[in-house]
């Protein structure tokens, strides 16, 4: 028996065919080697807070118009080639979210109410899926004053899982290019700070290219991942225009970026802050267990009371010698 | 001067040098010469310096002996004992002959070594001119570190590149005997045949150098080495008159001493490997002590003659082959290894055997285990992990009705949310985006930068980058002399290295200016 589904082009076979009889019925263009498959996260920031607060600040860019916008991204990528995929996280206060694909459209199978204008079915029910999913988070979002900050790296860390389990059921022979492309609003939080550079070191390893689209406020953290694994970072002059920076400079992957003239990648700043005054420092010391970082010499490390033994130079031996004394 | 270590290989007497009476010496690096009764030299090269040497016609009075060194002084010895003159000084001058050349070659090879390494390497060439030329460094600093681990390295690639070619054991069946038509026999002896023999069986070597060209010539040598019962399988009779009879002789006294030697390995019992068995699958039983030689039969001595000449010559093959790089004319180690095994044997004294022994009773990984000490972590401010390296940021801070306000707005706002993907933009927002993105705009302006080395001339390129390796060469002979230890590296640091970087910056300072100028 073979079945079509409507998101993927792939052919489900059900009992015990095998694939040397695949060649029988369709022809070789079909197989699985011709399609690589180009897979897009998008990470959207939906932090209520910021958001309504956003609403009185700029009224014609609202939650709505952002979501819009990163619908038009995600089917014009869909769009582009057949094999491309698609997976949408909306990262929250309290959670993060996949807003497509969902257990229910799994379920569903080819039960969408098709769009009255004629469009293609994989992208309206792609669009009615995230709408609906957003619709349900926002609605139970409860207010809680301790947690206010996004979870971003938590969204991070679900789409590398999502990436690496695609990678898994992909045909014999088949290839793909992830990239992760993450919408910033609200500020960066410090304490994630651990758990974004394991994301981003882990994307490194996996060659997933993570972009950022920075709506308000620079991130120091996003920079850098962009930096390590070889994305783009671009901070919007216009928030009204989304839609049009998406296209422009997240919608090519990573081999075709190389033919266009993309907006420059600015210097990142990795100088470290010394962890007793969290001050930016150029040279420092570094303890050797713990690898805490100090802007001056002290001989007990603060963080793992290991300590150190300097050899001074012979100058300053009767100097040594004195304090020793003095002990 | 006189050091009296130094192996003397000939004195000569009564030769004058610049009209003094004095002895000559002749050592194994240097010629010397002192004057008579005193007790140094008062002359003194080495044979590395001397270029060539000559002598006096035959026919002159005086009897006399002339160096020429590398730098041009010559340097003449007159013989003046009146009946030896000449002797002593055809004899100096053979003894010269030789050794001259030996040291010949290394003054030359060096010079040879330094010469190819110039021309190979065009970036050490032009560090070598940007330095030693223009006087930064002296020539001996600059090959210091660069001969002694070039040498090294390239003697193993030139001169040992090809590997010790084995023996074939098959050699002697390669030589195939051809019925001659006429009932006789042909062997083709190919020079390769002729060695494998030589390098395995060194006793034949030894009767081939003693007996050719003086006794038998070639020819006669090989036919009478075939035709000896040496040769032939079956060496029943010995006791002919054969220059190879002796051979023989040597070989049954070389595998004697083999077999007591035996192997040293613990492990191995070769008296207990037996080829008698009870019956199919019954395992081996000892054979009955029937080992005097009367109780034999015909067929199992000629068999067991056979197997000991096969079992000979395996071993001596395979000791030749480990004979490397030994020549065959140190005839003190070759009778002691005609049997060819001790030399096996000797690198199996204890030390081995217990390596072998402890190999095969102890297993590594059921050993404790022995990993180095570390210390161990204990975290009494770990809370500073969680936000890192990263500087303090102003945090905004959001009251609660803000909070409050913020999450019923978006409720509201989004209850309703239907996605309007044709209103997503207007089009005056999207060509003011384009423009920012397009080169020029305002997203555009770090530039892609233009690369520098497209910005400036090649040449300019080129000079910087020699200044560049030449600076770098000085910073390692700089950083080689940490630590340190020695009054000499100090030395070295704070007066020659510093003039040298002195020169180095001075240099780069005028091709600075030359540039400068040159541009305005």
């Amino acid at each position: 028996m073979w079945t079509f589904t409507e998101d993927t082009k792939k052919i489900s076979r059900g009992g015990g065919i095998s694939g040397s009889c695949f060649g029988k019925f369709f022809p070789a263009a079909i197989m699985a080697s011709d399609t690589d498959v180009s897979l897009l996260v998008i990470v959207v920031d939906v932090n209520p807070i910021w958001w309504g607060q956003q609403a009185h600040r700029e009224p014609e860019f609202t939650l709505a118009k952002c979501l819009d916008a990163v619908m038009v991204l995600g089917n014009s990528h869909l769009a582009m080639t057949r094999s491309n995929k698609l997976a949408v996280i909306a990262s929250h206060c309290q959670d993060s979210y996949f807003l497509y694909p969902t257990k229910k459209s799994a379920d569903n199978g080819g039960d969408e109410s098709s769009s009255g204008d004629g469009k293609y079915e994989l992208l309206s029910a792609t669009n009615n899926q995230m709408a609906e999913e957003i619709r349900e988070i926002l609605s139970k979002t409860e207010v809680r004053g301790n947690s206010t900050d996004t979870l971003l790296a938590a969204s991070l860390a679900k789409a590398l899982c999502y990436i690496h389990r695609v990678s898994k059921e992909l045909e014999v022979g088949q290839e793909m290019k992830s990239r992760i492309l993450v919408i910033k609003a609200a500020e960066d939080c410090a304490l994630q700070y651990m758990n974004f550079m394991n994301g981003i070191f882990a994307a490194q390893k996996q060659n997933i290219l993570i972009d950022a689209c920075v709506l308000a406020s620079d991130s120091g953290l996003l920079q850098q991942a962009c930096d390590i694994t070889g994305g783009l970072y671009l901070k919007l002059p216009q928030k009204v225009a989304l839609a049009q920076y998406l296209l422009w400079v997240f919608l090519a992957d990573s081999e075709q970026r190389s033919q266009l003239v993309l907006p420059p990648t600015a210097h990142v700043d990795y100088r470290a802050a010394c962890f007793c005054h969290r001050n930016l420092i150029e040279i420092g010391y570094v303890c050797s267990v713990c690898l805490s970082i100090f802007c001056t010499f002290s001989p007990i490390c603060t963080t793992c009371e290991t300590a150190f033994k300097i050899q001074l130079r012979q100058m300053v031996k009767p100097k040594k010698k004195k304090l020793k004394q003095q002990m | 001067m006189a050091s009296l270590s130094e192996e003397v290989l000939l004195v000569v007497k009564k030769v004058r040098q610049k009209k003094q009476d004095g002895t000559l010496y002749l050592m194994a690096e240097r010629i010397a010469w002192g004057p008579e009764g005193k007790d140094r030299f008062t002359v003194s090269h080495l044979y590395a310096d001397i270029r060539c040497q000559k002598i006096s016609p035959d026919g002159k009075a005086k009897v006399q002996l002339q160096l020429v060194l590398h730098t041009g002084e010559n340097i003449t010895f007159h013989f003046a004992n009146e009946s030896t003159a000449v002797k002593d000084r055809d004899a100096a001058k053979e003894l010269l002959q030789q050794l001259l050349p030996k040291f010949k070659k290394k003054a030359n090879k060096e010079l040879e070594e330094k010469n190819r390494m110039l021309q190979e390497d065009p970036v050490l060439f032009q560090l070598y001119k940007d330095l030693v030329v223009s006087q930064v460094i002296s020539a001996e600093e600059f090959w210091a570190n660069r001969l002694g681990g070039v040498n090294n390295t390239d003697q193993a690639l030139y001169n040992n590149n090809k590997q010790e070619v084995g023996i074939s054991g098959a050699f002697l069946a390669d030589i195939r005997p051809q019925t001659d038509g006429c009932n006789g026999l042909r062997y083709n002896l190919t020079a390769d045949i002729i060695e494998s023999i030589f390098r395995t069986y060194p006793a034949v070597k030894q009767k081939y150098c003693e007996n050719v060209p003086h006794n038998l010539t070639e020819k006669e040598f090989w036919t009478r080495f075939f035709q000896s019962h040496y040769f032939h399988r079956d060496r029943l009779n010995t006791g002919t008159q054969d220059i190879f009879s002796e051979c023989a002789k040597q070989d049954e006294k070389g595998l004697k001493s083999m077999v007591i030697q035996g192997v040293k390995n613990p492990l191995l019992n070769l008296l207990a490997l037996d080829d008698n068995t009870l019956d199919e699958g019954y395992g081996v039983c000892s054979p009955q002590p029937s080992t005097s030689v009367a109780n034999r039969t015909v067929k199992e001595s000629s068999n067991s003659a056979i197997i000991k000449r096969f079992n000979h010559h395996s071993a001596m093959v395979l000791a030749a082959g480990s004979r490397k790089g030994e020549t065959l004319n140190d005839q003190g180690s070759e009778t002691s290894s005609t049997d060819g095994n001790s030399r096996d044997s000797d690198c199996f004294h204890p030390p081995v055997k217990k390596a072998k022994l402890q190999e095969a009773t102890e297993y590594d990984d059921l050993q404790g285990e022995n990993r180095p000490k570390t210390v161990p972590l204990n975290l009494k401010k770990s809370d500073r992990y969680a936000h890192g390296p990263v500087p303090l940021q102003s945090h905004q801070y959001t009251t609660s009705q803000d909070i409050i306000n913020s999450v019923n707005y978006i409720h509201h706002e989004m209850s309703n949310y239907k996605p309007n993907l044709t209103q997503v933009m207007s089009s005056t927002a999207a060509s003011s985006a384009i423009a920012a993105l397009s080169p020029g705009g305002i997203l555009m302006q770090g530039g892609a930068p233009q690369a520098i080395h497209q910005m400036i001339p090649t040449d300019i390129q080129g000079e910087l980058k020699h200044l560049y390796v030449a600076a770098g060469e000085l910073l390692r002979h700089y950083w080689s002399c940490f630590p340190v230890n020695t009054p000499f590296l100090e030395e070295k640091l704070t007066g020659h290295l510093e003039e040298m970087l002195q020169a180095a910056y001075n240099k780069f300072h005028a091709w600075q200016t030359r540039r400068m100028m040159r541009k305005t």
